[in-house]
């Protein structure tokens, strides 16, 4: 192991440490579970929650954190989600037949933000509460969102962006042409998705331009246009970050996409934005075999998003430097608590999770482990 | 009987091949209604189709109510008041009967279809012609009586002048017929010009005034229908000209074992308690006239159609007739039948495959191995039917798409042979099929009797059934109405029969 | 008539190879990315479930009739054989004989309900489809065990790995299996019954009918072939897929069936060849993998794919056409 790549990890594991230890919101806001402190459940209330499919684990860890707190509060749920993340309408049609039944109140994570806001007004209308969680609506008529859980996604991209750039801080220093840094992105539609790309490009052309190197973003128009800052042409600048979305989201069609820019030489290094787009990434490496952890060496650096025990595995390998993980479980613990007490006539305030940087090192710590889902 | 309302003179028109309208004069008056009659084929409906704008004249003239026409289109026709109540009925049946009277001109009220008024105008028709329909009902909730009114008040609501009914009888029910003729004898008081295409020869002499007969693309005569008699008509339908070589007598030995009795046979109302006897080597043509039911006692009998009731019996090998159980054709294939459509393309052959493709099509398992197609035995047994049959191909590999209509039937002559079938239903064998390539048809099914084959031709040819047929059956819907040996056949006596209702 | 010497011109599998280079070409040409034994490399690894239904499809399409169960149906299989391995600690060995046999038996399902019961093939294999896509999505995300981990030898059937990391050597071996069963399917369909048989069901299903074949058996028989190329699909999307999602596979289908119609079997059945279906399945592949590398966003590689196919579909109606005209 060469000295660089030790003082690299160094740094990073500092970094994470700080992170574990006071995530970005706690310094915001007081423990956002404080105010759930001493809740009791008024009835025995039954929720359905909506999740955005059965797909990945993800959502099974999700569905455990709300077992949990539903067996600590005495409540009932009832999962529910269409075959896919992209059937966007049949999500809407169980939303709309959750909501014919009147519940006392409803957990939401939406394929698609855009087609609920129909049936959020309907939920104004018949007086029950909604907690988003995961996925928040941003444009959700008011008064229909009690209160939103999710991770900070714009944070989550931001944490990715900040650990990659490390370990290639020297490479872009030093590099005598042009590199590339790529992002995939399984689509340009969901506000998660969409805010993480965002986050992720938007730190990474701060980092890049303090250090005094211009940077531009090309590929799909709604990042490039998201993008805050880039200050070059694409022809011109000393680093482009390219962004790839499918035509579907499929970890084949991501890997294709990610194929197409890893294979190209200047490449340094790729994020791949949730469990989908981050094992096309492992996909496309399976043959090209670029990534590694020793940028200097010309790896080209692989960072992932969420888990999944392809994901781990490629993190514990060192094939991907590290990946940011959301917490399921909390979210699915917070929702449930948050929809009991608006049940119960409460006043609720959103509840922030954070998203943590994983790698080799701290995969095993006990902040970390229960939210790497396999 | 008033004026001439319609002139059709010294018509002509040629098809590639066929002349099927040779110089033919036909009239309707007002007030009248004149018969079209003759065998199949003899131009009727080509007249017709000339005269409604499907198809073009090649020379002659049609003066319309005193002036020189000429329809390019049905709709030219209809507009002019020249309009068909066609066989088939021409009704979208999920549609309403106001509907489909006004389809493709409805009545608009701003861009709105003015369904009231639609069913307005179809409630006056129909009290103009006296026949109770609810104009708001789907079409195929009607019989097929009320669905003919419909096609009449249709007819009607165009104005129409001259109304050409084309076998208006055929699928209707005897109370029907006679609503019908109450019709058409108001809208001959009404001045109308009738056109009445019929074989039902009872129906002319009750209906009719005029009877026009035709007779292979020309025109042979008119007769005022209450000063002839029905032999007069049918004299001049099948004509006084000798046909060539007719059989003179059967060339089946008297005591050829019976091969295939059918006794019973019933198979929906095509097909009404038909029973006949085929014996060894003899070839038996099935006469009658279109839509008769023989075609469909023919797919009955090979089980391509289901049937009701029946009893088939055939000879096996051991040449012992035993009853046997036909629900498919894989069935009849099995006791050594064979059937050649009369729709070659649709039905008898794979026109996109080759000839070996045909050949061996009912056979495969004599051409393989284990899994394995042989297809040098493929090429072999088919070069041999080639020579057999004089089958015209440049090579066996030829597209049977490519063969003329004569080779194409004797790819599937093949396609039997080698099935070794011993007994061959030939529906239409010459359809389509040039002279010459006739001939050579007509001399390898004698062969094929000769050899001791046993085939079931049926024609709709009256030559071609004298010619041919040791014994003849001769079929009018549906029923069997006539059986009898060739010695004793006349074009006559089988036009007769063939033309009688049971009932 | 003088028998016309057929030009290999008119042969649209020729024409289809040509496209399958010219496209090699331009791409190349275009990214020098595009030029590496990696990238092909992992082209050959997406083509194979790819080509493995097409190969079973291109069966039900000559006979006129379509299989839309396919897509749902590999993924469905896939996830049952992960959910084995994974949760039940089976061998891999038997998950893929489960994966072939599921196969075999939604495809007799199929076979029955179009060739016995007569529904037609595009409603009954939708409602199949529908049924595949819901089992699946009973599994949850399974990823079959990858190449390192214990089971992971069936990699090597379709891509064979000498040494590890960066400095192995990699051989798509799976190409050479894929030739072997292009070869012997199309021998399968000329020179076997089975085969002649489907050509005649799709050429003239009543004429084939009338000379005594039993076509409800090779109908049903043809559904099957193409459901035991399915479950050998699965096995090979498997292989290539990290996480085998559920829910996913509509739309995989397409991607098969636009193949064997580039590679000129006819729109209205009765004519295919299986050699066709793979320089087809080339084409796609080809579109698919290559549209990314010269920088065309995924939105236009649909389009172009799609334009490609009319192209494709008209080539074979005027050929049709000029037939009927003889």
């Amino acid at each position: 192991m060469t000295i660089k790549k030790l003082v690299a990890l160094g740094l990073s594991a500092a970094m994470v440490a700080s992170m574990t230890a006071a995530p970005v919101f706690a310094a915001e806001e007081a423990d956002p579970a404080a105010q759930f402190e001493g809740l009791k459940a008024n009835e025995a209330y039954e929720f359905p929650m909506m999740v955005k499919s059965f797909q990945s684990t993800y959502w099974q860890a999700a569905v455990e954190g709300m077992q949990k707190a539903a067996d600590e509060l005495g409540v009932t749920f009832t999962p529910q989600g269409p075959n896919s993340e992209s059937d966007i309408a049949d999500q809407v049609n169980m939303i709309n037949t959750a909501i014919a039944a009147k519940p006392v109140g409803m957990g939401l994570a939406a394929c698609d933000t855009s087609s609920v806001t129909e049936a959020l007004q309907k939920c104004v209308d018949d007086g029950i509460p909604v907690v988003t969680f995961d996925t928040g609506v941003s444009d959700a008529p008011e008064g229909s969102v009690v209160a939103e859980v999710v991770t900070d996604n714009a944070q989550a991209g931001s944490v990715a962006a900040e650990n990659m750039y490390a370990a290639i801080k020297d490479v872009i220093a030093n590099a005598e042409g042009q590199v590339i840094i790529g992002e995939i992105n399984q689509d340009a539609t969901a506000q998660n998705i969409q805010l993480r790309g965002a986050g992720f490009i938007n730190k990474m052309i701060e980092l890049i331009k303090a250090d005094g190197k211009t940077v531009a973003v090309a590929g799909n128009e709604f990042y490039v246009n998201a993008a805050e800052g880039a200050d070059a042409e694409e022809a011109d600048a000393d680093v482009v970050i390219q962004v790839a979305v499918p035509a579907q989201t499929t970890v084949e069609l991501c890997s294709t996409e990610a194929q197409a820019i890893l294979s190209k030489e200047n490449c340094i290094a790729v994020f791949g934005s949730n469990q989908v787009a981050a094992e096309g990434v492992l996909a496309a490496n399976a043959n090209l075999n670029v990534l590694g952890s020793d940028a200097a060496a010309g790896d080209v650096i692989g960072v992932g998003f969420d888990a999944g025990s392809i994901i781990k595995a490629a993190v514990q390998d060192g094939t991907f430097l590290g990946a940011v993980t959301q917490s399921p479980l909390m979210m699915g613990y917070y929702a449930i608590y948050a929809l009991t007490a608006a049940a119960n006539g409460d006043e609720v305030e959103d509840v922030p999770t954070a998203g943590y940087w994983y790698d080799s090192t701290n995969m095993e710590d006990e902040s970390i482990a229960p939210n790497l889902y396999d | 009987m008033g004026e001439v309302i319609l002139t059709m003179k010294d018509i002509d028109k040629s098809f590639p091949g066929v002349h099927a309208l040779d110089h033919v004069n036909f009239e309707v008056k007002r007030g009248e209604v004149h018969a079209l009659m003759g065998e199949n084929g003899a131009g009727k409906s080509t007249l017709m189709k000339v005269l409604t704008g499907i198809y073009q004249k090649d020379s002659g003239s049609i003066v319309y109510k005193g002036k020189e026409t000429e329809f390019h289109n049905t709709r030219e026709a209809q507009d002019a008041g020249v309009v068909i109540v066609h066989q088939e009925l021409n009704m979208v049946g999920d549609l309403t009967v106001a509907q489909n009277i006004f389809i493709g001109r409805e009545p608009k009220k701003g861009f709105r279809i003015d369904d009231k008024k639609m069913i307005e105008e179809s409630k006056k028709l129909f009290q103009e012609l006296n026949i109770e329909i609810d104009p708001r009902e789907k079409m195929h909730n009607l019989t097929v009586g009320k669905q003919q009114m419909c096609e009449i008040a249709k007819a009607i609501s165009h104005k129409a002048e001259v109304i050409i009914f084309d076998e208006p009888s055929a699928a209707l029910t005897e109370k029907e017929i006679a609503d019908l003729f109450v019709i058409i004898r108001d809208l001959r008081e009404k001045g109308l010009g009738i056109v009445y295409i019929s074989h039902r020869m009872d129906e002319i002499k009750v209906i009719t005034d005029r009877v026009t007969v035709m007779r292979d693309g020309g025109y042979v005569g008119t007769l005022i229908t209450k000063d002839s008699t029905k032999e007069d008509i049918i004299n001049m339908m099948v004509g006084r000209v000798i046909y060539e070589d007719p059989k003179q007598h059967s060339m089946v030995a008297p005591d050829a074992p019976v091969v295939l009795k059918v006794e019973h046979l019933n198979a929906g109302k095509m097909v009404q308690d038909v029973s006949f006897e085929l014996r060894k080597g003899e070839i038996l043509g099935f006469s009658g006239l279109m839509g008769a039911g023989r075609t469909e006692t023919a797919r009955a009998l090979f089980g391509a159609d289901p049937k009701q009731s029946g009893k088939i019996s055939v000879m096996g090998k051991d040449g012992q007739l035993r009853e046997v159980t036909i629900n498919s054709p894989q069935d009849a294939v099995k006791y050594g039948i064979g059937y050649l459509s009369e729709d070659r393309r649709r039905y008898g052959c794979v026109v996109q495959k080759s000839c070996i493709e045909n050949t061996t099509l009912a056979t495969m398992e004599q051409f393989t191995k284990g899994f394995l197609i042989d297809s040098a035995k493929e090429k072999e047994v088919t070069e041999k039917y080639i020579k057999e049959l004089a089958t015209k191909t440049p090579t066996a590999d030829q597209l049977v798409v490519n063969l003329s209509g004569g080779n194409q039937q004797k790819v599937v002559i093949a396609k039997w042979l080698t099935r070794d079938s011993d007994i061959l239903i030939f529906d239409e064998p010459t359809r389509g099929i040039d002279v010459g390539a006739k001939n050579e048809i007509y001399k390898l099914m004698n062969k094929l009797a000769a050899e001791g084959k046993s085939i079931i031709m049926i024609s709709s040819e009256m030559t071609e059934v004298l010619r041919m047929s040791d014994r003849i059956i001769i079929m009018c819907e549906g029923k069997v109405t006539g059986n009898i040996d060739i010695s004793e056949a006349t074009q006559e006596n089988i036009m007769d029969k063939a033309t009688r209702s049971i009932d | 008539m003088t028998k016309k010497k057929k030009s290999i011109l008119s042969d649209q599998r020729f024409i289809v190879l040509l496209v399958v280079i010219a496209l090699t070409a331009i791409f190349s040409f275009m990214s020098k990315e595009f030029r590496q034994y990696n990238t092909m490399l992992s082209l050959l690894d997406f083509s194979y479930y790819d080509l493995l239904m097409a190969i079973g499809v291109t069966f039900p399409l000559i006979t006129g009739g379509v299989d839309l169960s396919i897509g749902t149906g590999m993924v469905c299989y896939a996830l049952i054989g992960g959910t084995l391995i994974r949760s039940h600690g089976m061998p891999v060995i038997v998950a893929m004989l489960v994966c072939v046999l599921l196969g075999v038996l939604i495809g007799t399902l199929n076979g029955v309900l179009i060739g016995v019961m007569n529904l037609p093939p595009f409603l009954a294999t939708l409602c199949t489809c529908m049924i595949t896509r819901g089992a699946g999505s009973l599994c949850t995300a399974t990823p079959w065990p990858g190449l390192t981990q214990e089971g992971g030898w069936f990699h090597s059937i379709f891509k064979l790995t000498i040494g590890t990391g960066r400095s192995a050597d990699r051989y798509p071996i799976g190409f050479l299996w894929m030739v072997i069963l292009v070869l012997l399917m199309e021998f399968v369909l000329n020179h076997t019954k089975f085969g002649r048989y489907t050509i005649a069901i799709g050429s003239n299903k009543e004429a084939a009918a009338l000379s005594g074949i039993n076509v409800k058996f090779y109908h049903v028989m043809v559904y099957v072939v193409c459901g035991l190329f399915t479950g050998l699909a699965a096995i090979a999307y498997a292989a290539v897929t990290p996480t085998v999602q559920p829910g996913t596979g509509a739309g995989l289908e397409m991607d098969a069936i636009g193949g064997v119609f580039v590679g000129g079997v006819a729109a209205t059945g009765g004519y295919g060849s299986v050699l066709g279906t793979f320089v087809g399945i080339f084409v796609i592949m080809l579109l698919k993998t290559g549209l990314p590398y010269i920088g065309l966003q995924a939105n236009w590689q649909q389009i172009i794919t799609g334009l490609v196919l009319i192209v494709a579909v008209l080539i074979d109606i005027i050929k049709e056409k000029k037939a009927a005209a003889l």
